[in-house]
């Protein structure tokens, strides 16, 4: 029953780090209508950064965290503009278009991150980060678990709120619906473009550096595990939903460490990917998306 | 010439009470109306009456909400369009849409490719009697140019051609088919008198050599020369049948194109 | 001559891969010129080349025999995959091939006989011209395709699906052809892959090949066939070459052209639209200095 509670709590920390990951890539899916390929970069980068922060200016965790927060965030505004703004101007191509666009982007920055890792996979050093372990009957719960786990309960629902109460959010809702229509309705799309592409990064940066910590793996793969796990969570939870995508992120994570530990490790991933590909095959809108992914 | 739907013959299509709603808007609305064999048929309305809704109903690119399409006699409401076409229905579009990248000879061979008379195989292996078909094909789609006098523009990037010329490609490419109905979707739009006269000639001869014509116009001259028979629209339903002159003159069809002499009469009062 | 030599020996293993990438490169290409993005060429490629290579093995006949069984398999699959996926809607058909892809690899881990996690050596493998001779014979089958009705109906597809329709061309029926082109085709790059590398392991089919060929067949111009060769040899060779220039930021350079492309030239480096619109001002040019020196023209200022 111990081991069963125990796994429980790490699949929930894992899931939310998907979860976390998820809600920046789905905003950017839903709202802007690219699929992201570069996407799994700013979570790579921010952990790169944060690490950084870490070792060479000797910054405490919050303020490290935040550097790797914000430097997601600047990214994806940096590659928003430079690959995707240039299409934006251009009609036609759509998705296809876009989705070459962020492979070249995906290449640049997994390379550069390859490089600045040494092409090895890094570890933030014990006393950077909150490693206290709580006990609760019996069970451990490590200190960083609890804060991936509080932090996505806390970006989910600000999000949400942002995107459903907020004018923001209309405007954003208004712009990946039809961006010449929202303009015509006194909408700034680029202004909305931006801030967007740069919310993205920050929470995916986010899922990236508690990523990075708890797995003990700051390198391109750390943010190429995310991407995938994170695009079947949007998937799986509703394309245009936070709620749903934080719900099915949690829900991947506790299902692949159950996996893991009661059936086989090999198949960790397959539930996952299984789920994924049978939401696109037979309920593409996933749990609680809306119908009707149109996109010009 | 009159011919109306209760001729002895039955018609070669025939619309019966169709519906067809997108979300609130009834686009078209209890439609009935037939088109006889080799006749030349107008179909006319105001902006925004259905009529290019009609025409995807009929061509199969939208599914009707209720009622029937026959053609000659066999129900293809629920057909896809490439088995319309199959069937004998061709088309042309009011924003013309010709496939980008490709010469005036291509579209038209586009079009021939329902008859090319050899299987995929065939072709792929690049056998010498399917070679000799392929050659006969682009033989008689250079004839099908020079019908809409487009011959010796054959070899040029369709979408280079005036929007004039456009629209006579898509003609060609639509007889390409080989098709017993040619359903036009507002041909001389963007034309001038001596342009549209030369496609209601055409029209004429197709239809002498057996082609039957269903043309959606606003032009009002084209109607009265080139039609024999005329329905007229508003608001996705039938407004008014008839030969053109009574069509044109139906003070119904009239009120809905300038609107009612009674508001001409308050503008009057108002200056 | 020794220079010649040198240069082969150090490039031999590029222009392999070069050779072996083609074939994922027109295998995306088979699917993208009906006007599908789909990332399956990549599990075909792990059907061919598993099955290829466990024939080899199990039963020691020629590789070269094996490859005709890997084409076979990757076209089997591409049918099976195609019933399933056209009825999807392209945007959800795409992530849905992505999906595939994934699903793939934990099939690989999984099932017996390829290895699992370790990997599969591959004991054989194919002299250099063997490679460049089955590419001689795609592209003899690409070049047929093109030429013939079925690359005019393809063409009608990808442009505009819906007026293709009513020509009387069936956009499924070209589509289930260009699938079963595909995975044939990807099967086969899949067997030639697993001979280049000699090793086969989980991670050897993955997310990287698929986004990579289709950015080569966008690089190289995702209209006609030669670009898909063309992408997939830029692709291999530049960072080759890269790495001899700005060593430690080779892997870069592909995506930099890439992006480049994109934004300046993005119907790709080989675009026979924009060949026939040269040609067409080009002649146009030529002719218009006659029909000022004809009489009609006067004396214009």
């Amino acid at each position: 029953m111990d081991l069963f509670l125990q796994q429980l709590i790490n699949g929930l920390a894992l899931g939310s780090l998907y979860a976390l990951f998820g809600l920046g890539f789905g905003i950017v899916f839903a709202t802007l209508g690219i699929l992201n390929a570069a996407h799994g970069t700013y979570a790579s980068w921010a952990a790169i950064i944060a690490l950084a922060a870490v070792e060479r200016l000797n910054l405490p965790f919050i303020p490290a965290l935040l550097a790797g927060i914000f430097g997601g965030g600047l990214l994806a505004l940096v590659v928003d503009q430079v690959a995707f703004q240039p299409l934006r101007r251009r009609a036609g191509g759509g998705m296809i278009s876009a989705l070459i666009t962020s492979i070249a982007a995906w290449i640049i920055l997994d390379s550069l991150a390859g490089t600045a890792t040494g092409h090895q996979s890094l570890s933030f050093p014990r006393d950077s980060y909150p490693d206290t372990i709580f006990f609760v009957g019996g069970i451990p719960l490590p200190a960083i678990q609890i804060i991936t786990v509080l932090s996505m309960l806390v970006v989910t629902v600000s999000l949400h709120l942002l995107i459903r109460r907020s004018r923001f959010g209309s405007a954003m809702r208004a712009v990946g619906w039809n961006q010449t229509a929202a303009s015509l309705g006194g909408v700034n799309p680029r202004y909305v473009v931006v801030i967007t592409a740069f919310l993205a990064g920050a929470t995916s940066g986010f899922a990236g550096v508690l990523g990075g910590i708890s797995t003990n793996n700051v390198s391109f793969h750390l943010g190429e595990g995310l991407m995938l796990k994170g695009f079947a969570a949007v998937v799986v939870g509703g394309y245009d939903d936070v709620r749903g995508t934080a719900v099915a992120g949690v829900a991947l994570g506790v299902l692949e460490v159950m996996t893991a530990q009661y059936l086989s490790s090999g198949l960790r991933d397959g539930i996952t990917y299984a789920l994924l590909l049978g939401f696109l095959l037979l309920r593409p809108r996933g749990l609680f998306g809306s119908a009707g992914f149109s996109r010009a | 010439m009159t011919s109306s739907p209760a001729a002895a013959s039955s018609p070669l299509l025939e619309i019966d009470s169709v519906d067809k709603h997108f979300g609130g808007v009834a686009a078209v609305s209890d439609l009935t109306m037939s088109v006889e064999v080799g006749s030349v048929a107008g179909l006319m309305g105001p902006n925004g009456a259905g009529k290019t809704t009609l025409i995807n109903l009929i061509s199969g690119l939208l599914p009707s909400d209720s009622g029937a399409i026959r053609f000659a006699g066999v129900d293809i409401q629920r057909s896809q369009a490439h088995v319309i076409a199959a069937q004998g229905i061709a088309r042309t579009y009011q924003n013309v849409r010709l496939f980008s990248g490709m010469t005036v000879l291509e579209q038209v061979m586009a079009g021939c490719y329902i008859r090319r008379g050899t299987s995929l195989w065939a072709s792929f292996l690049g056998l010498p009697k399917s070679r000799t078909a392929y050659k006969a094909m682009e033989r008689h789609a250079l004839e099908l140019l020079e019908r809409v006098h487009l011959g010796h523009r054959a070899h040029l990037l369709a979408e280079t051609l005036s929007y004039g010329e456009q629209r006579r490609v898509e003609i060609a490419r639509a007889l390409g088919t080989n098709p017993r109905l040619l359903l036009l979707d507002e041909p001389t739009a963007g034309m001038n008198v001596q342009e549209s006269s030369e496609i209601g000639n055409l029209v004429h001869s197709l239809r002498d050599g057996g082609l039957t014509v269903l043309m959606v116009e606003h032009n009002v001259r084209l109607l009265k020369d080139f039609c024999d028979y005329v329905t007229v629209m508003n608001f996705g339903r039938l407004l008014a049948q008839g030969s053109p002159s009574e069509c044109i003159a139906h003070p119904d069809v009239q009120a809905a194109y300038f609107g009612k002499s009674a508001d001409a009469e308050r503008i009057r009062a108002r200056r | 001559m020794q220079p010649l030599v040198d240069f082969w020996n150090a490039y031999r293993s590029t222009l392999t891969f070069a050779l072996v990438n083609s074939f994922f490169a027109l295998s995306t290409y088979a699917v993208l010129s009906v006007g599908i993005l789909s990332f399956a060429t990549v599990t075909f490629a792990a059907f061919g080349g598993f099955l290829g290579v466990r024939l080899v093995l199990q039963t020691g006949i020629d590789p070269l025999l094996a490859l005709p069984a890997a084409a076979a398999a990757g076209a089997l699959l591409s049918y099976v995959i195609a019933l399933i996926f056209l009825r999807l809607e392209s945007h959800w058909m795409a992530l849905a091939s992505l999906a595939l892809i994934l699903i793939t690899r934990v099939l690989i881990i999984n099932v017996p006989g390829t290895g699992g996690v370790n990997g599969l050596s591959v004991p054989v493998t194919l002299p250099f011209f063997m490679f460049a001779l089955v590419l001689l014979v795609a592209i003899i089958i690409f070049w047929r395709l093109s030429a013939s009705w079925y690359g005019i109906a393809a063409r009608a597809v990808r442009e505009d699906a819906a007026v293709a329709s009513t020509l009387g061309i069936a956009p499924r029926r070209i589509q289930t052809v260009a699938f079963v082109i595909s995975g044939a085709v990807g099967g086969l790059g899949g067997m030639l892959l697993a001979l280049a590398l000699q090793y086969l392991s989980p991670d050897t089919y993955f997310v990287n090949i698929a986004f990579t060929m289709i950015a080569a067949v966008v690089l190289g111009g995702s209209y006609h066939w030669a670009g898909a060769i063309i992408g997939a040899a830029v692709f291999t060779a530049l960072p080759v070459i890269a790495q001899a220039i700005i060593p430690e930021f080779q892997d870069v350079a592909n995506g930099v052209v890439l992006l480049l492309i994109m934004i300046f030239l993005p119907r790709g480096l080989i675009d026979p639209r924009a060949i026939r619109l040269h040609f067409a001002a080009r002649k146009a040019v030529a002719q218009a200095p006659r029909d000022a020196t004809s009489p009609a023209a006067g004396g214009a200022p």
